[in-house]
């Protein structure tokens, strides 16, 4: 066990026994929910302002705080929704529910000094980021398709590799180090169409919480970040029909009761236009996607709740029928949630999910499918001990089976012979304790510990090499080579070819000065144990996951962070600041000409590697007024190196090695030194408002050749150290406006808007990237600059019904 | 087949929609390096190989590629069988005029300097390469790597990038029994590897696309060298970094290093590896592989 867990369990312990208190006290426990839908409504504070203390609901909209008997006055607010404030007296257990009316409904002309959005500054949690769905889909976006992970780039501490970029890097992590859930499901791949859209319906999701730092104990298997998704669950109140259509894709959901405030469906829909890329290309290709989600809900009774939620979602990209590409993620997911007791929370889930990757290439015969399945069990329990402690316990067992592709032959004359890649198979199971615990009025903290455990099991076929080592290092040419086996075996499916063993503790505590300031500080230990074999600055469709195994070792993060929070005229204003610093072992890199795709022996390319990232953030935001938005800075580094391994005696040598560049630290691609996003939002009066982003980035690493050479005909630009230039600094404003026309009849519930918005409004010619090459014609050489967007004004029109 | 090409058509699609400028920038240089172009191709219908080595500085990216002349350059072969050396030999090299830097056998020394093909008849013969530029002496060792006939190489109708492609569809039959890899050279600077890993031991038929329209009567040579793994993975990177395939889906930049290493500070003794000198080495490639060549005839 290593030192930081150890002295965890004691204090642990010690506060459990301290809970053992001899007063009268009583739990208050109930759900609350939006009264108009009995959505369950997340992260609504219930205050008791008299005992300066309070609890915010779960993800499933449950609360349970216990109190000492009494007369309390009890405030229930959330952002969007009217306060409401009821006497209650606690002279026994008492379940409440409280339903929430929107806040819009009642506002008139004038007003607009609703709910602020205070930050939690007595919370231990740092590091966390919530974007409303509103503010989502006011953000201006490209082709004006509402989109997460656009969003999330406004945020401090986060960038993406650019505009067709898949995924997201947080705090100069990778993309494939954030764990995306949805509905507790993990997505593989978030992105639609090489990543111009990412893989989230924004009319079917309820919250999106991005968890940068000081990640609590529940959450593991990545080591950048966390990303929790939740679904509607559908109005069980009444039909309702929602939708949109835009310049990219339409949408269409539908969502009401099966049985009234007992049971309920969602069911949305969203899909591309055809040959979205046609006007713009002169060949015959088509490019679309789709995604279906749906929900089914049934509240059996006060104590348990179960929830049906599945999502399928599908791209397609044909060029002439010669390259056929589909890729897409699925998942079914079963839950259960159950009250032991008006102080136990507990969820079940059961998750199947599934990443289908499949290629099609005709003018060499040749048709590929590829995969991971994962089969997901989780318990999740929300212990309520008392107003001053929680905590959250569970267990979690995932199953993995890889599929690195099949390969067939496309049609009965191609010489191409039918061959399954081995597949791999693993089995993560984790368990954690996560308490909250506030020590005094001012004093909060969070502690907990995750156990985890990852077993690489047997396979069908596994190469042996010599001196165990899959990649040999030539002293001479200082390159590194793929070893050639020296024996295969067959462990068989019943073995574990390697496991790993690992105690993430996670620690954060927030001392606040008074009402309004607070520094906090946090520590997080996480492990990953799957990787995404990507050699390109950013995910495409066609990376592979691998579990880590004989010769690849988890991703081990060390994460601290420290910062200040200050709430500013009564939160009117709030100001966030942290500096954080984070190191990972056994970052993967390749060797040069690594070839990833279709590889059976991926172990022949792969180095353990480190990174590390350190920078400051600044998020700056007004709550309150017509004009709200929000300044983000962020000043970061991130980098990474992959020196030589220990050297090896061979033939009564010791071999030494120069490491992949030389072992030298070089950027990583989401190296941005600067980061500042800007965005606002006005509303001029109940028909017109207004939004717009500014963001500015300094231009992402990249390699100008140090110089040229011929080999038979072709112009060869040769590169020098990684990543030691930049491409020119990007930057871009957007704008749009939204049109809510009046209601002729205010009787009728139709509701719609017209969203114009204007991406890129100066037309900057952002560099996606420089390339150096030899022209064809003229023989010259010549640097071309490739910009993705320039301006791109489009429409969309949103209804409900 | 090899696949990294596919991040490559998708690269080419976004490109499609997206907008490419010619820009100037200033590229960084470092001192000149020497280049090696030392692959031989091998018509073994032929009496002697075409040995035929340039050799060149690297310069700035922007910049011209000078020629350089060497102090002396010469390539040994033997063939050794169960231990003991069959047969073996060497040649001598001379520039063929001053200021080319191109290096064949010296017709001036005293016996011929040509290598006959039949050294390359047995199983595996082992060349040598020995140069000295400078002050600094450089080796390369490489083995002969046999390959097959192109079956046939058809026109095809099909497109791919565009309606001006032109659809090559090639034919050729697996070396039996053993791990192959290959080089096509589609001519105009075109290249394609390849290896049989997905068509061990078949007859396997492509089609390779020009992303342009030739005249009528064209006549296109289409050749099909053997490659062993390394000169297929040197091969594979040229190709790559020549196509400016960087971008979003940008991978790493890889000084594309060849088998050819500076020998000057090994002394067997003190210093047995370059890992103490990692910034000091030539590029290009030296290579003795067969080839078949197969001409198409463009129609319309």
């Amino acid at each position: 066990m290593s030192r930081p867990a150890r002295h965890l369990l004691v204090p642990i312990l010690i506060f459990f026994l301290f809970q053992v208190q001899a007063q009268q006290r009583y739990t208050l426990s109930g759900t609350i929910t939006d009264s108009s839908s009995n959505e369950n409504l997340i992260g609504v504070s219930l205050l008791i302002p008299e005992l300066r203390t309070g609890v915010t609901t779960n993800e499933y909209g449950f609360y349970s705080i216990t109190l000492a008997e009494g007369e309390y006055e009890i405030l229930v607010t959330s952002l969007g929704f009217q306060d409401i404030i009821r006497t209650i007296s606690l002279n026994q257990n008492q379940k409440i529910n409280f339903q929430m009316a929107e806040e819009a409904e009642q506002l008139e002309e004038v007003v607009v000094t609703d709910k602020t959005k205070k930050i939690d500054i007595r919370k231990p949690q740092m590091s966390v980021n919530t974007l409303s769905v509103q503010t989502i889909k006011d953000i201006p976006v490209v082709l004006g398709e509402a989109d997460v992970i656009k969003s999330l780039v406004l945020l401090p501490g986060v960038t993406s590799a650019g505009e067709a970029s898949s995924g997201f890097n947080v705090r100069g992590g990778a993309a494939d180090q954030n764990l995306i859930l949805l509905d507790e499901a993990i997505i593989f791949n978030s992105s639609h169409l090489f990543g111009f859209f990412s893989v989230f319906n924004p009319d079917a999701i309820k919250d999106v919480k991005l968890y940068k730092g000081g990640i609590p104990a529940r959450y593991g298997g990545r080591v950048s970040s966390v990303l929790e998704i939740y679904q509607k669950e559908g109005n069980s109140k009444e039909f309702k029909m929602s939708g949109g259509i835009g310049a990219v894709a339409s949408r269409l959901l539908a969502e009401g009761p099966i049985v009234k405030d007992k049971a309920s469906f969602l069911i949305g829909g969203r899909a591309s236009y055809a040959q979205l890329f046609l006007p713009l290309i002169d060949i015959d290709n088509a490019a679309s996607f789709y995604d279906l989600n749906t929900k089914l809900n049934y509240k059996i009774n006060d104590n348990n709740n179960i929830y049906l939620s599945g999502y399928f979602g599908r791209d397609k990209f044909n060029v002439n029928e010669q390259f056929v590409n589909i890729y897409g993620n699925a998942f079914v997911n079963f839950r259960w949630n159950h009250l032991f007791s008006n102080k136990l929370f507990s969820n079940l889930s059961l998750i199947y999910s599934d990443y289908y990757y499949g290629l099609e290439l005709d003018f060499v015969g040749f048709r590929w499918n590829s995969g991971i399945q994962n089969f997901n069990v989780k318990y999740d329990l929300k212990h309520y001990l008392g107003d001053n402690l929680q905590m959250n316990y569970g267990i979690n067992n995932i199953y993995y089976i890889f599929n690195p592709g099949k390969i067939e032959p496309n049609n009965p004359d191609s010489g191409i012979l039918e061959d399954q890649l081995t597949k791999k198979y693993a089995n993560e199971a984790a368990a954690y304790v996560d308490v909250e615990h506030k020590i005094t009025d001012n004093l909060s903290l969070g502690y907990g510990l995750r156990v985890s455990h990852f077993a690489r099991l047997g396979q069908d076929e596994l190469y042996v090499y010599e001196n165990d080592q899959p990649v040999v290092f030539d002293p001479f040419q200082l390159v590194y080579q793929e070893a050639t086996p020296i024996d295969t075996i067959n462990p068989g499916r019943g073995s574990t070819l390697k496991d790993f063993f690992n105690f993430e503790p996670r620690v954060s505590v927030a001392y606040a000065f008074n009402d309004d300031n607070s520094v906090k500080a946090s520590y997080n230990r996480m492990a990953q144990y799957l990787h995404l074999l990507s050699n390109t600055s950013s995910p495409t469709p066609l990376d592979v996951w691998t579990p880590s195994g004989p010769w690849v070792d988890p991703q081990l993060l060390n994460q601290y962070a420290l910062g200040y929070f200050r709430n500013i005229k009564e939160g009117a204003y709030s100001l966030e600041t942290e500096v954080f610093y984070k190191d990972i072992e056994n970052r993967i890199d390749y060797i040069d000409g690594a070839n990833l795709i279709a590889n059976n022996a991926i172990e022949q390319v792969i180095l353990n590697g480190e990174a590390q990232a350190y920078g400051f953030e600044l998020l700056f935001r007004k709550n309150e007024g017509r004009l709200r938005g929000w300044l983000a800075y962020t000043l970061s580094r991130s980098e990474q190196r992959t020196p030589g391994r220990p050297p090896v005696v061979d033939n009564g040598r010791s071999n030494l090695e120069t490491g992949i560049n030389f072992g030298e630290w070089y950027s990583t691609p989401y190296d941005k030194t600067h980061d500042i996003a800007l965005y606002g939002s006005y509303e001029i009066n109940k028909k017109w408002r207004f939004n717009t982003n500014f963001i500015y980035q300094t231009g992402q690493p990249t390699n100008y050749p140090v110089g040229q050479f011929e080999f038979e005909g072709l112009v060869v630009p040769f590169y020098g150290l990684r990543n030691k230039e930049r491409l020119p600094d990007y930057h871009r404003l957007d704008i749009a406006a939204t049109l809510t026309p009046r209601k002729k009849n205010p009787e009728t519930s139709w509701k719609s808007e017209w969203v114009f918005s204007v991406y890129n409004i100066y037309n900057r010619m952002n560099a996606a990237s420089i390339n150096f090459r030899q022209n064809e014609d003229t023989g010259a050489n010549e640097a071309i600059k490739t910009s993705i967007f320039g301006i791109v004004p489009s429409v969309t029109y949103n209804f409900s019904f | 087949m090899r696949l990294t090409g596919l991040t490559y058509i998708i690269l080419t699609m976004l490109i499609f929609t997206s907008c490419e400028e010619v820009i100037e920038v200033e590229t960084p240089s470092e001192s000149p390096r020497l280049i090696v172009e030392g692959l031989i191709r091998v018509d073994q219908s032929e009496p002697f190989l075409p040995v035929r080595i340039k050799v060149s500085l690297t310069d700035n990216f922007f910049g011209e590629i000078p020629v350089t002349n060497l102090d002396n350059i010469l390539i040994s072969y033997q063939e050794i069988e169960d231990g003991v050396i069959s047969f073996s030999g060497s040649s001598t090299l001379a520039e063929i005029a001053p200021g080319t830097g191109i290096y064949e056998p010296d017709p001036d020394f005293f016996d011929d300097q040509r290598i006959p093909t039949v050294v390359t008849f047995a199983e595996e013969t082992v060349f040598n390469l020995l140069i000295s530029h400078q002050g600094r002496r450089y080796f390369a060792e490489t083995r002969y790597v046999s390959s097959v006939p192109i079956i046939s190489a058809q026109q095809g109708n099909a497109t791919f990038f565009g309606e001006d492609d032109t659809e090559i569809i090639v034919l050729f039959a697996d070396q039996p029994n053993k791990d192959n890899n290959y080089i096509f050279d589609f001519a105009f600077n075109e290249y394609l590897v390849t290896s049989d890993e997905f068509y061990k031991d078949q007859l396997f038929q492509f089609s390779y696309f020009y992303d342009r329209q030739f005249e009528p009567d064209t006549e296109i040579e289409i050749t099909l060298m053997g490659a062993d793994r390394n000169f297929y993975n040197y091969m594979d990177q040229v190709i790559e970094q020549s196509e400016a395939s960087q971008g979003v889906f940008q991978t790493p930049v890889a000084t594309v290093r060849g088998n050819i290493f500076d020998i000057t500070d090994l002394d067997n003794n003190q210093v047995v590896d370059n890992t103490g000198r990692p910034e000091l080495f030539p590029l290009g490639y030296f290579a003795v592989v067969q080839e078949y060549r197969q001409k198409v005839t463009i129609r319309e």
